[in-house]
């Protein structure tokens, strides 16, 4: 049995967007129910994605059940990036448990403040007590490649500016140069506020359906994910092994690796694509984030799922492109790694 | 409308029994302890009683208080951090470095530095400065 992705839909990203949470997600899960003519009496369980500590309320689920049509359905969430959420989702399908299941993430970073909130995502005996943050375990993995690559502050420049440019017609933030990237502030040496990706709110929805491996459509082939260890002194610093795992997860699970057309990675750093293209070894003929990626807007738990909306989006287009790859990262310094292969069937 | 809240719950975390052990020896003595683990051979720094090879790393050991810095970066304003390996330990954990970053870099060696006035806690160590 195939998985068959039937419906995205998408809100945001947006900078401060006046809405309540839930009003937020609802336009998305429409959005996603209406591309796949379905009805919420067609969806049979719910896998939503969001994270209590940054939506400022425990169980932050629970604020979305009835937009996601959740009531009297199983409902599964998991407090992790979207993509995660897309996974657990597609094992539902996969294992014939449901046909049709709704997998949705939101995120709203206009609600506080977002990198001094990740401190509390942190050992609380060790790390806490530093006042250190996801932003500061950015710096430290960012300076670990640089210190023995004189090149990569002003390639990291290129590559954010690169993104920018892309994502300026639809994106939170406007256009800029590799000059005004290396010019902006340190944030976290040796990141820079124009080398990171704009942080905005939004949710995005996907309808996941049981679907004949031959059935016209975008499927979601391989997926995998991992964990490395909470510490950054106990990783190599220097990689994103645990993406390395993940990816060999994805094309155990796949059989094939297939040729890559779109890759659409969780990068929020731009340091971090170097960390992606090493850790699945990427074919210099893919394409990674043609709409600027996050740098369109970094909707943190959603994010993922908008990069898997994203390849979607890219293998439905006109350009007739086979295969894509999506990307979610969570916790300091890309701890958690999720990824997934979608194609064109 | 916006509508202004915020969230404020105290707690009281066990810092295991492990961690008290190194927290104890930090403020009382100076001293910074690892935990090795009897099966790998593994140092672990600040310890830990799980050993990534399965086994409990059951035994400290002292390590530093000199190491070598692995990475470190700067935030405006909050001042340095860096990733530290004591020596004898096998692995590294972040703390405040104490010195301009100006003259920082990975690979050099840095010794610890204990506050003066200690009450329990990993500030009990100020954090690591440039070896002379
Ligand atoms: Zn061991």
């Amino acid at each position: 049995m195939s998985v068959a992705v039937a419906g995205v839909g998408e809100s945001g990203p947006a900078l401060d967007d006046p809405r309540s949470i839930p009003e937020i997600v609802l336009e998305a899960v429409e959005e996603a129910l209406q591309e796949a003519r379905l009805g919420f009496d067609s969806v049979d369980a719910v896998v939503t994605a969001s994270v209590d500590l940054l939506d400022g309320l425990t169980a932050s689920n629970i604020a979305v059940t009835e937009v996601v049509g959740a009531v009297l359905k199983p409902e599964t969430r998991i407090a992790a990036d979207g993509l995660v959420a897309a996974i657990h989702g597609s094992c539902l399908v996969r294992a014939g448990a449901y046909e049709t299941v709704l997998v949705v993430a939101h995120g709203k970073a206009s609600l506080g403040p977002y990198w001094e909130l990740t401190s509390w995502a942190l050992d609380p005996i060790f790390l806490q007590p530093l006042g250190l943050d996801f932003l500061a375990c950015a710096g430290l993995q960012a300076r670990a490649l640089a210190e023995d690559d004189a090149a990569a502050e002003q390639r990291w420049a290129r590559i954010a500016a690169e993104r920018r440019r892309a994502a300026a017609a639809h994106g939170v933030a406007p256009a800029c140069t590799a000059e005004d990237v290396l010019a902006s502030p340190a944030v976290a040496s040796p990141l820079r506020r124009e080398s990171c990706a704009p942080l905005a709110d939004g949710a995005t929805a996907i309808v996941l359906r049981a679907a004949g491996p031959a059935e016209p459509g975008v499927h979601l082939g391989g997926v995998g994910f991992d964990l490395s260890p909470h510490a950054l002194g106990e990783r190599e610093l220097t990689e994103w092994d645990g993406l390395r795992r993940a990816w060999a997860r994805a094309l155990a699970v796949h059989g094939t690796r297939p040729t890559l057309d779109v890759a659409e990675p969780s990068c929020v750093f731009a340091y971090e694509e170097d960390l992606f293209r090493h850790a699945l070894e990427l074919d210099p003929g893919t394409e990674v984030s043609p709409g600027g990626g996050l740098f369109a807007g970094f909707v943190p738990v959603a994010a993922g799922l908008s990069r898997l909306a994203a390849v979607v989006r890219a293998l439905r287009g006109p350009g007739g492109l086979r295969a894509g790859v999506a990307h979610g990262t969570w916790g300091p310094a890309g701890q958690g790694q999720a990824v997934a292969i979608l194609e064109a069937a | 409308m916006i509508l202004e809240g915020s969230v404020r719950l105290p707690f009281r975390y066990a810092a295991g029994t492990t961690a008290s052990t190194f927290l104890e020896a930090l403020r009382d003595e100076g001293r910074l302890l690892g935990s090795r683990c009897p099966a790998c051979g593994t140092v672990l720094c600040p310890p830990r009683l799980d050993c990534r090879c399965g086994e409990r790393a059951t035994e400290l050991v002292e390590v530093g208080p000199a190491g070598t810095l692995v990475s470190w970066t700067e935030l405006p304003g909050r001042g340095a951090y860096g990733l530290v390996r004591p020596d004898g330990a096998d692995t590294a954990f972040v703390h405040r470095l104490l010195d301009a970053p100006e003259s920082l870099r990975g690979g050099m060696r840095v010794h610890a530095r204990f506050a003066e006035e200690r009450s329990g806690g990993i500030a009990d160590l100020a954090g690591f400065e440039v070896a002379s």
